[in-house]
C-alpha cells in the first residue's frame, strides 16, 4: 500500500461520482410549440416549478399531454410529484414550489397561522362529490349517528377527514363519541380485510377496492357540499411568482381550461392521460371523472368561485379546523378572501 | 491445496439453490392461499417479475388503448436505481471529505474528547428526524436529499477514523520521528495508511446507513429514485412493483457491499498480518 494508489483510488471515486451525475435519465422529450392548442408564448424563459398529485383531474392532462411545455417551449417546467397536500404547503413554505396541487383543507392551514404561507388560491381544479365517500362495512350501519362507538378510518387532515367531521357536527353528535383514527389511504384496504375498522371516508383507489370488498357507500362529500361545506382540489401559486409572471399564469390557467373541457368534450383522450400518470386503466379513469364537478375558466372567474365565495368557503373550513385544533386562529374574513386571486382564470376566460 | 473442479462448485451451490427454490414455493404457496385479503396485497413471485419486466420497457398502459409508456412515472427501474446510486455517491462523497479529516483531527486526544459527544449525538439520531426541516432548509430537490445521506454517513467514517488513528501503533511513529519526519509527512506517510482498513469498514457502514436512509429522504419529491418508486408504488396499492422494487434495493446493498469488501481485501490485505 502506497499512497499512488490511494491517491488514484481517490481519484477514481472522485471520477465516478462526477459521472454519475453528469448523465441525464428519463425520456423527456422536446418541446413542440406547434402543438400547443393556441398560439405558443415564445418570450417566457423562466423556470417555472410545479407540485402535482395523482388525482383524476386537469392537471395531470396538462402534465400528460405537455401542453405548458408546448405552449411555454422556452420556459423550463418542473413536475414534482406529492403524495398529500401536506407534503406540498411544507415545499411551498420551503420555498421550493412556484405552482402546486392541494386540497381546501390544507390550503386554508397555508393562509392561516402559524403557517401564513404568502400564496394565493389561483384555480379550482375540481370540486370533490363522490370521489371522496364514506364506506361501511357490510351491515354495520345506514347512516352517520349509526356508527357511534365505531372505529372510523381516514387520513387526518385531509378534505375527507374535514368532510367526516362536517358530516358528524351536521348529524348534532359529538365527534368523541367515534373511534377516528388517522391512517394513509394504502393502509386503509388491509386494515378493513381484517375488520379492525368498521367505516373510512377515503377516496380511490381505496374507495373502489372497499366497495368492491362489499362496502356500502352511506354519505360522499357531495352531500356535505349540499349542506354548505364544499372540499375542493385547489391551485395555489407564491404571490411573488404570481406578481412576477402574470403571462406565465395566463397560459397556465388556458392550459388549465383546456383541460377541464377536454374531460367533457374528449373524455377517451383525457382518460388516457388520466390513465398513464394516474396509474388506472382507461375505463376506470372515465369513472373516477364523475366523482369530481370541474369548472371551465369562465365558471371560475364567477361570483360564485373564485370571484368571491371561494373565500368565504376557506373562512368557513379555517373556522372549522380551529375547533379540530388544525390551525392556531382564525384569520379575518378579508385575508381569505385576499387569499384567492381570479385574475389568471379571468384572463384565460377572456382569452377564448 | 488443488483447486476445485467445477463438480465440487455444483455441489457446494446446491444447498443454495434448494434453499432459493424453497423460499419461492412458499411464497407462491402464501400468495395463492389468500391469507390476506385482498388478495393484490400478496402478490405472487410470477406477478412481482412482471411487474419489475414492465417497469424496465416501453408498455402499453392496456384498457384497449395503444398508448406506450416509458417504464414506471418515464423512468426505467434501472434509472430510478441509477438517480437513487447517485444521490448515495454524492453524499458518500461528502462524508468522506467531511468525516475522514474530522477523525484525524479527533484523533488529537484534546479534540477528541471536544468533539466526540456531538459525533455520537448526531449518530444516534434516526435520520428521518431531520427531513422536515432539511426540506425547509435546503428545499425540496437533491440537496435536502444529499444532505440528509450525508448527515447518515459522516459519523461512521469519521469515528471509525478516529478507532483506527487511536490503535496506529506507537514504534511506527516513533520510527518515522527518528527519521526527521514533520506533522505532516507523519499523517500521510503513517497515520492514514495506517488506519485505511479502519476507513474502509467505516465506509462499509456507512454506504449500510445511506442506503436505509435513502427510501426516507425520497419521501418527499423522490422521482426518479427506488426509494420514491417504492413508496409510490405502496400508495397506489401496486404491491407487486412495491416488491419489485425492495428486491432490488436489498440485492443493489448486498452489491455495494461486496464491491467495498473487496476493495478492503485489495487496499488492506495485510491487516492482520503484522
Amino acid at each position: 500500500m502506497n499512497r499512488h494508489t490511494l491517491r488514484r483510488g481517490a481519484a477514481a471515486a472522485a471520477v465516478a461520482a462526477l459521472l454519475l451525475s453528469a448523465c441525464s435519465l428519463g425520456g423527456d422529450t422536446e418541446a413542440d410549440s406547434s402543438a400547443c392548442p393556441w398560439e405558443a408564448d415564445e418570450s417566457v424563459d423562466t423556470t417555472v416549478r410545479i407540485g402535482y398529485q395523482k388525482i383524476p383531474n386537469g392537471d395531470v392532462i396538462v402534465k400528460d399531454q405537455k401542453i405548458l411545455e408546448n405552449c411555454l417551449p422556452n420556459a423550463t417546467i418542473e413536475w414534482s410529484n406529492f403524495a398529500s397536500g401536506g407534503d406540498v404547503i411544507q415545499a411551498f413554505g420551503g420555498g421550493s414550489l412556484d405552482i402546486g396541487l392541494a386540497g381546501s383543507s390544507p390550503s386554508t392551514r397555508a393562509l392561516s397561522e402559524p403557517l401564513n404561507i404568502p400564496v394565493s388560491v389561483i384555480w379550482i381544479h375540481d370540486v370533490i362529490g363522490s370521489a371522496e365517500s364514506l364506506v361501511v362495512q357490510e351491515g354495520v350501519a345506514t347512516d352517520i349517528v349509526g356508527l357511534k362507538g365505531k372505529t372510523i378510518a381516514t387520513p387526518f387532515g385531509s378534505t375527507a377527514h374535514f368532510s367526516l367531521l362536517q358530516a358528524i357536527a351536521d348529524a348534532g353528535e359529538d365527534p368523541a363519541a367515534y373511534n377516528l383514527i388517522n391512517s394513509e389511504p394504502e393502509q386503509i384496504a388491509p386494515a378493513w380485510g381484517r375488520k379492525d375498522i368498521d367505516a373510512a371516508w377515503i377516496w380511490d383507489p381505496t374507495l373502489s377496492e372497499l366497495k368492491s370488498q362489499g362496502g356500502e357507500v352511506i354519505l360522499t362529500s357531495e352531500d356535505t357540499a349540499e349542506a354548505g361545506k364544499p372540499t375542493y382540489d385547489l391551485a395555489i401559486a407564491d404571490n411573488t411568482f404570481i406578481a412576477e409572471n402574470p403571462e406565465v399564469l395566463e397560459t397556465w390557467a388556458k392550459a388549465q381550461d383546456y383541460a377541464v373541457k377536454q374531460i367533457s368534450e374528449d373524455p377517451d383522450k383525457a382518460a388516457e392521460s388520466v390513465a398513464v400518470e394516474v396509474g388506472v386503466t382507461t375505463e376506470e379513469a372515465k369513472g373516477l371523472f364523475d366523482g369530481f364537478v370541474f369548472l371551465t375558466a369562465e365558471e371560475q372567474a364567477s361570483a360564485d368561485w373564485l370571484g368571491g365565495k371561494l373565500g368565504q368557503d376557506l373562512f368557513a373550513t379555517a373556522q372549522f379546523l380551529l375547533t379540530q385544533d388544525g390551525i392556531a386562529a382564525v384569520a379575518d374574513a378579508s385575508v381569505y378572501a385576499a387569499g384567492v386571486d381570479a385574475g389568471p382564470a379571468e384572463a384565460a376566460a377572456q382569452a377564448d | 491445496m488443488t483447486r476445485p473442479t467445477t463438480a465440487d462448485r455444483a455441489r457446494a451451490l446446491l444447498p443454495h439453490v434448494v434453499l432459493l427454490a424453497v423460499v419461492l414455493a412458499a411464497w407462491t404457496a402464501v400468495a395463492a392461499s389468500d391469507l390476506v385479503s385482498p388478495s393484490y396485497l400478496t402478490p405472487s413471485p410470477l406477478e412481482v417479475w412482471n411487474a419489475f419486466v414492465r417497469a424496465n420497457s416501453d408498455h402499453p398502459i392496456g384498457g384497449g388503448v395503444d398508448r406506450i409508456v416509458r417504464g414506471e412515472e418515464n423512468y426505467y427501474l434501472w434509472e430510478h436505481l441509477l438517480a437513487s446510486l447517485q444521490r448515495i455517491g454524492l453524499g458518500l462523497v461528502f462524508a468522506v471529505l467531511v468525516g475522514i479529516p474530522l477523525g484525524l483531527l479527533m484523533g488529537v486526544r484534546a479534540i477528541g474528547a471536544l468533539l466526540g459527544p456531538y459525533v455520537d449525538f448526531l449518530r444516534s439520531i434516526p435520520p428521518l428526524a431531520y427531513i422536515g426541516f432539511l426540506v425547509a432548509w435546503f428545499g425540496i430537490y437533491d440537496t435536502s436529499k444529499v444532505w440528509l445521506l450525508f448527515l447518515a454517513a459522516f459519523p461512521p467514517i469519521a469515528l471509525a477514523t478516529l478507532n483506527g488513528v487511536r490503535g496506529v501503533r506507537g514504534d511506527y511513529l516513533d520510527a518515522i520521528r527518528t527519521l526527521g519526519a514533520g506533522r505532516l509527512s507523519t499523517v500521510t506517510q503513517v497515520v492514514l495508511p495506517a488506519t485505511l482498513p479502519d476507513i474502509l469498514s467505516g465506509l462499509r457502514v456507512a454506504v449500510g446507513f445511506a442506503w436505509t436512509t435513502v427510501v426516507a429522504a425520497e419521501l418527499v419529491n423522490g422521482l426518479p429514485g427506488i426509494g420514491g418508486l417504492a413508496y409510490l408504488s405502496g400508495s397506489q396499492n401496486k404491491i407487486a412493483l412495491s416488491v419489485a422494487c425492495i428486491i432490488v434495493i436489498g440485492l443493489t446493498a448486498i452489491a455495494l457491499d461486496l464491491l467495498i469488501r473487496l476493495a478492503e481485501r485489495r487496499l488492506a490485505g495485510w491487516r492482520g498480518k503484522d
